[in-house]
């Protein structure tokens, strides 16, 4: 069974955000009403900034960060209804429907990576028609956050089934990979030794975020080479 | 003789006030209520980073007094101090009812209140919210049960008596006076057994919703095992100040015998928020001697954050210094008024402790790099309670007072209260010495006092 996991090259990024676009536009994630509170927008790939140096020689780097799909995710150890999980093949979904909203998965995440929606979702008029009907939509009240496009594999498997065979990896791509035009984020099965992602976890330039904390997080990110 | 009618004229007057202004907050706090239901937790102050607030401050608040009031009657059932007896059934009533304050207030900050019985549903074993749901249910059932028995000789005896509600009571004590003796020794095994139960779950009870925190390790100033302990222990504060007061306030035993009781909750009180202070030394010394960043920051955030006030003055100062300079003056440490007082502002000061636990915590971020992610003019980084959450809060609380004293009235806990006090008059002998101090023989003091509950 694959173990799914993610690399995103920092060199190769141009910091352009289109993952973070291609991300709310397949999962169906609100634009927000920045009239009303900025903090309680929900972005299932957050890009952030990383500030070095001051003012003429000031430099800020961006990163994207969606959920680090944990091999051991404080969230699912938290939450008291099981509406959050971590499946078999590594992924951390929500189950909106069982969810009953109390946060503790939003303030258990050392990664900031779950988002709790504090209003009924709303488009302006013509985006409303372009909404993706894989995806459910989030109502009020329920936490919700990044499953590496779930719906995708789903897809992707049900193709191969039609077709007879068992599922390639390399027709698994979320939405943030298919968009990246310098394909710096890229999804694949880290127990396959032979793939990218694996290779991607031994290279020196590889770190991952806070793993102090024993989470074990499957997105290796790969540092910029020097200047 | 003119002068009893008019003090129980005054009484009468300043109840109905008492109700009336708890009525009055309760509606506004039910407008409140609806508006949350309709519109969401939009119309709180909760963000994605402070998702927090004030109920869940409220909720451990509460859940703490429930908790404390709790170890403290085990004290009487299960320990056999004698001393405070009498303030059994107060103490039950009142877990009872601050055990109930507290579910709501949580249910109230679910996303989803409707929900939530899929915790019972969709059991997660290694969750500690999950545990602690079915721990506050049991807990519920030991609290009514004891409630019942301690009640019991009481609720007999009214039926005997034939006065208010005669009839129900007799339905509930389920015999007339007559079997009742022979029930009482039964009885006290069952609340022994039952208290016996009752401390690991109320342990549970308070250290687990510690534990809810504690286990956060995103939160480097929840994430410590001092966390549950001090939760413990600053309930053991709460709950034994709330008794004090309430005891102080409304309780009908003769002056001297009230004054006794009244002076011993207190001491009990101030010694366990001294117990708490030395807890919340030693974890200062630790994280500021340690001095790793993020240890320090959630402190810092506590001691010199824009609410510092709330820790030095609410938490340390009226919350705990106060009240034990009050308890041990020799003046003010003898005297109901003074230490009702005291009590009270124990009480007060562990809302502060509360929401020094639940908020700065989150407000320190758990990323160096988040609040660059939202350099939004319109972001505030921070957190102070809306209106809604106020008027919810108070609310909830009014309704909580009001329940609360009706259940004084209606339960025969004054009867109650009586038999406990003459049961343990006669096992402790005479009333201590420094009782005569008051300079009013016990024989004039034997009757009810006109104290005015509410």
């Amino acid at each position: 069974m694959s173990r799914w996991g993610m690399r995103i090259d920092l060199d190769r990024c141009t910091a352009c955000g289109a993952c973070a676009v291609a991300c709310a536009q397949e999962n169906n994630v609100p634009l927000g009403q920045p009239a009303k509170a900025f903090q309680h927008l929900v972005r299932w790939l957050e890009l952030l900034p990383v500030k070095r140096g001051e003012y003429p020689r000031a430099d800020v780097r961006v990163f994207p960060m969606p959920c680090q799909h944990c091999d051991k995710p404080p969230c699912t150890k938290v939450c008291p209804v099981y509406a959050t999980y971590r499946s078999p093949e590594g992924l951390v979904p929500q189950i909106y429907p069982q969810c009953i909203g109390c946060r503790y998965c939003v303030n258990a995440c050392p990664y900031t990576c779950k988002y709790y929606n504090w209003e009924d979702p709303q488009w302006p008029e013509p985006m409303e028609r372009g909404l993706n009907p894989d995806v459910s939509i989030r109502t009020r009240g329920v936490t919700e956050k990044c499953n590496f496009c779930l719906h995708r594999l789903q897809k992707a498997r049900d193709a191969a089934a039609i077709d007879g065979k068992e599922l390639d990896p390399k027709d698994y791509r979320p939405a943030c990979q298919v968009i990246c035009p310098t394909e710096a984020i890229f999804l694949g099965d880290i127990d396959d030794p032979s793939g990218d992602v694996a290779s991607a976890r031994e290279d020196p330039r590889a770190m991952r975020l806070l793993e102090e904390l024993g989470t074990e997080p499957k997105i290796t990110y790969l540092k910029e080479r020097g200047p | 003789m003119t002068n009893t009618l008019q003090a129980a004229n005054e009484g009468r007057s300043s109840r109905l006030l008492g109700h009336v202004v708890l009525l009055a907050l309760s509606a506004v706090g039910i407008w409140a209520l609806s508006v949350r239901f309709s519109e969401g937790l939009i119309v709180t102050h909760l963000t994605q980073h402070v998702p927090w607030g004030l109920w869940i401050s409220l909720y451990i608040y509460f859940i703490g007094l429930s908790a404390g009031s709790f170890l403290l009657s085990t004290l009487i059932y299960v320990f056999g101090m004698k001393r405070f007896e009498a303030a059994g059934p107060l103490a039950l009533l009142q877990a009872l009812g601050c055990l109930v304050l507290g579910m709501l207030l949580i249910w109230i900050d679910l996303g989803h209140p409707a929900r939530f019985l899929n915790v019972f549903a969709y059991w997660n074993y290694s969750s500690v919210l999950a545990w602690e749901s079915a721990l506050y249910l049991a807990y519920s059932v030991v609290i009514i049960a004891e409630l019942y028995l301690v009640l019991r000789p009481a609720l007999a005896r009214r039926a005997h008596s034939g006065g208010p509600l005669a009839g129900l009571a007799k339905k509930l004590a389920f015999a007339g006076e007559a079997e009742e003796k022979a029930w009482r020794s039964k009885a006290a095994r069952w609340m022994l057994l039952l208290g016996i139960i009752g401390i690991p779950i109320a342990i549970g009870v308070h250290g687990g919703t510690g534990a809810i925190f504690a286990v956060v390790k995103s939160r480097p100033t929840w994430y410590t095992g001092l966390f549950p302990i001090v939760f413990l222990v600053s309930a053991l504060a709460s709950g034994g100040a709330l008794l004090t007061f309430l005891t102080a306030i409304s309780s009908r035993l003769p002056k001297a015998q009230k004054l006794d009781l009244v002076r011993s909750l207190g001491r009990l009180t101030v010694g366990v928020v001294a117990l708490d202070l030395l807890l919340l030394g030693s974890e200062m010394l630790v994280v500021f001697y340690g001095g790793i960043p993020h240890h320090v920051a959630g402190w810092h955030q506590i001691m010199f954050g824009p609410f510092w006030w709330i820790f030095w003055f609410v938490q340390v100062g009226l919350g705990a210094v106060v009240p034990i300079l009050v308890v041990l003056g020799k003046r003010t440490g003898n005297a109901i008024g003074p230490l009702a007082i005291a009590g009270l502002l124990v009480v007060f000061g562990i809302i502060g402790v509360r929401l020094n636990i639940v908020v700065p915590a989150q407000i320190e971020p758990e990323f160096a790099t988040l609040p660059d992610a939202y350099h939004h003019l319109r972001f505030v980084r921070g957190y102070f309670p809306s209106g809604n959450e106020w008027l919810v809060g108070l609310g909830v609380v009014a309704i909580g007072t009001w329940l609360f004293f009706v259940a004084r009235r209606l339960l025969p806990l004054d009867e109650a209260e009586q038999l406990a006090g003459d049961h343990s008059t006669a096992a402790a002998g005479p009333p201590p010495i420094h009782a005569k101090a008051e300079g009013r023989p016990a024989a004039a003091a034997g009757h009810v006092s006109s104290g005015g509950d509410l």
